[in-house]
């Protein structure tokens, strides 16, 4: 028979080895944030999640990006990830928001607190926040723009962003509860060019072969609107058709600069970002009265104000 | 015998399973169920521009003859102060109700002279097409936090400002001369406070001939 303290060393052991095997919220002395973006193959994103990320460092924590890659799948993979990984909190950029809401569920019944940026979830029970930008009156201001330089007569074609994503809609409605009250000004064609740059090319290329005489072109994010800039280009047309995006890139802003583009709402990555990485930690240190939505202001850039803006943000 | 003992084992799991099913079969919403959830902003509007936004006139606006000295005053301290608006950002809004005399109507605007003492200052009402926030989000009274999808909350906004087009703003028009003195109640946004405030330029929610 062996003796009762080699089977309580047995299990201090094994204890100690799970221990060890169990994730920890810490790493290095530090707490641990989550900073799951839709992708990191769009510019404003990028800014978006390194912003968020570099705060949260700011504030003493070991910060890590985890990219979705505009895929649900991805998304919930990664949320599994980062509950199994100890993070203490999740600031996050959706890709879906009716399809994200079950991940955020998800950490949030694993006591992990969840800030939303940019993109909203469709529940107001989940996340700890959300930080959203005011696509709905940023689309109203170049909406208005828009009546202002291509006149109350014309055609135009609209580019959509991702058609599930409530982003693409605001934004959409915003600029369409100006511009529809002019039965002047007739959309000859709409067609999603999924957030994309060399899809809002392929699109734009498309809608010149069936409407070569358009005025204008709305666009529902600024890569989109490079996109289209680019098949006008090629297609000999760049100046006469004008073009409008949305977001406040930096090679938008050269181009409005330069009389290529008209116009695009500034949103502002870094604020939400920044705003997010604090509330989170806020929450780590014990607030819990935080506003569900807390909406971010998107500004107009034309070319009358562009020298003020640069960098993502207002200079 | 082999069989009774694939029968009774076959009863016994039938019965475990009967009790602790693996899982529910639930039916499914149907369309009107689901046409049930669908948000109506215009009915949403009707309802909040009859039982909350008219009653707030009384209760919650400031009065253009307060208002209009303070920011003449300190613009920023009459921000402070007075203004509604959620969020980050530079814009915000004034509830504001008053009355004033009729300097100046034209297709988009009716201007006041609003007097109170030895104070005078204008404003003006816009009587042309009506765009954006400034009823939804001027007076206080709603909550983004409160709508789950902000497609929701943004109809709103469109849904308010049809009715100051389609309600309002036919009734002051044909009211509007120059001379006339008239009640006003409405949100004015404050985009640009080198513009939008010279004079406050104010989406009507009541006006009244006196």
């Amino acid at each position: 028979m062996k003796p009762p303290l080699n089977k309580f060393a047995a299990i201090l052991a094994l204890t100690l080895a799970a221990l060890c095997l169990t994730p920890s919220a810490w790493a290095d002395g530090k707490q641990k944030i989550a900073v799951v973006v839709s992708t990191m193959n769009n510019p404003w994103f990028v800014v978006l999640a390194d912003s968020a990320r570099d705060r949260a460092i700011e504030l003493g924590y070991d910060a890590t990006i985890f990219d979705s890659q505009n895929d649900t799948a991805k998304e919930a993979a990664n949320f599994e990830n980062l509950i199994a990984g100890g993070y203490g909190a999740v600031l996050f950029n959706p890709t879906d928001a009716n399809g994200s809401i079950a991940n955020v569920r998800k950490a949030k019944a694993a006591g992990v607190p969840v800030f939303c940026i940019d993109r909203e979830i469709n529940a107001t029970d989940a996340a700890t926040a959300q930080l959203l930008s005011d696509n709905y009156a940023g689309c109203v201001k170049l909406g208005q723009y828009f009546v202002k330089t291509v006149g109350q007569t014309g055609t135009y074609v609209e580019l959509l962003g991702l058609v599930g994503d409530n982003n693409t809609w605001n934004r959409s409605k915003g600029f369409h509860s100006v511009v529809d009250r002019f039965p002047g000004l007739k959309m000859v064609a709409q067609q999603s060019g999924e957030f994309d740059r060399a899809k809002g090319l392929e699109v734009m290329e498309s809608m010149l072969q069936a409407h070569p005489d358009i005025n204008a072109a709305f666009c529902g994010n600024d890569a989109m609107a490079m996109g289209a800039y680019q098949a006008l280009l090629a297609a000999g047309k760049a100046g006469q058709v004008k073009v409008f995006g949305f977001d406040g890139a930096d090679d938008v802003l050269k181009l409005i600069a330069a009389g290529g583009i008209e116009a695009t709402g500034m949103q502002f990555p870094k604020t939400m970002a920044r705003q997010a990485a604090e509330f989170a930690d806020a929450y780590l240190k014990g607030k819990r009265d935080f506003p569900q939505k807390v909406p971010v202001e998107v500004q107009l850039v034309t070319r009358d104000n562009v020298a003020k803006y640069g960098d993502f943000g207002k200079k | 015998m082999r069989v009774v003992r694939c029968l009774i084992a076959l009863v016994v799991v039938a019965g475990f399973f009967r009790f602790f099913p693996l899982f529910h079969v639930e039916r499914l919403k149907t369309a009107a169920e689901q046409a049930a959830t669908v948000f109506n902003a215009q009915q949403f509007a009707e309802t909040f521009w009859t039982g909350k936004l008219l009653p707030a006139i009384s209760s919650s606006s400031v009065k253009a003859a307060v208002l209009l000295p303070a920011i003449k005053a300190d613009a920023a301290a009459a921000r402070k102060k007075y203004s509604h608006g959620a969020g980050l950002g530079d814009t915000y809004f004034y509830f504001v109700s008053g009355s004033g005399r009729a300097t100046s109507v034209s297709d988009d605007e009716v201007s006041l002279r609003v007097t109170d003492g030895g104070n005078e200052a204008e404003v003006s009402i816009q009587t042309g097409l009506i765009f954006g926030d400034a009823l939804r989000d001027g007076t206080g009274l709603l909550n983004p936090s409160d709508f789950s999808n902000s497609q929701n909350f943004n109809d709103i906004s469109a849904a308010l400002d049809h009715i100051a087009e389609s309600r309002v703003i036919p009734a002051l028009r044909k009211q509007a001369k120059v001379g006339a003195t008239i009640f006003f109640a409405g949100c004015a946004e404050v985009d640009d406070e080198s513009t939008d405030l010279k004079p406050l330029k104010v989406i009507p929610i009541q006006t009244v001939l006196q």
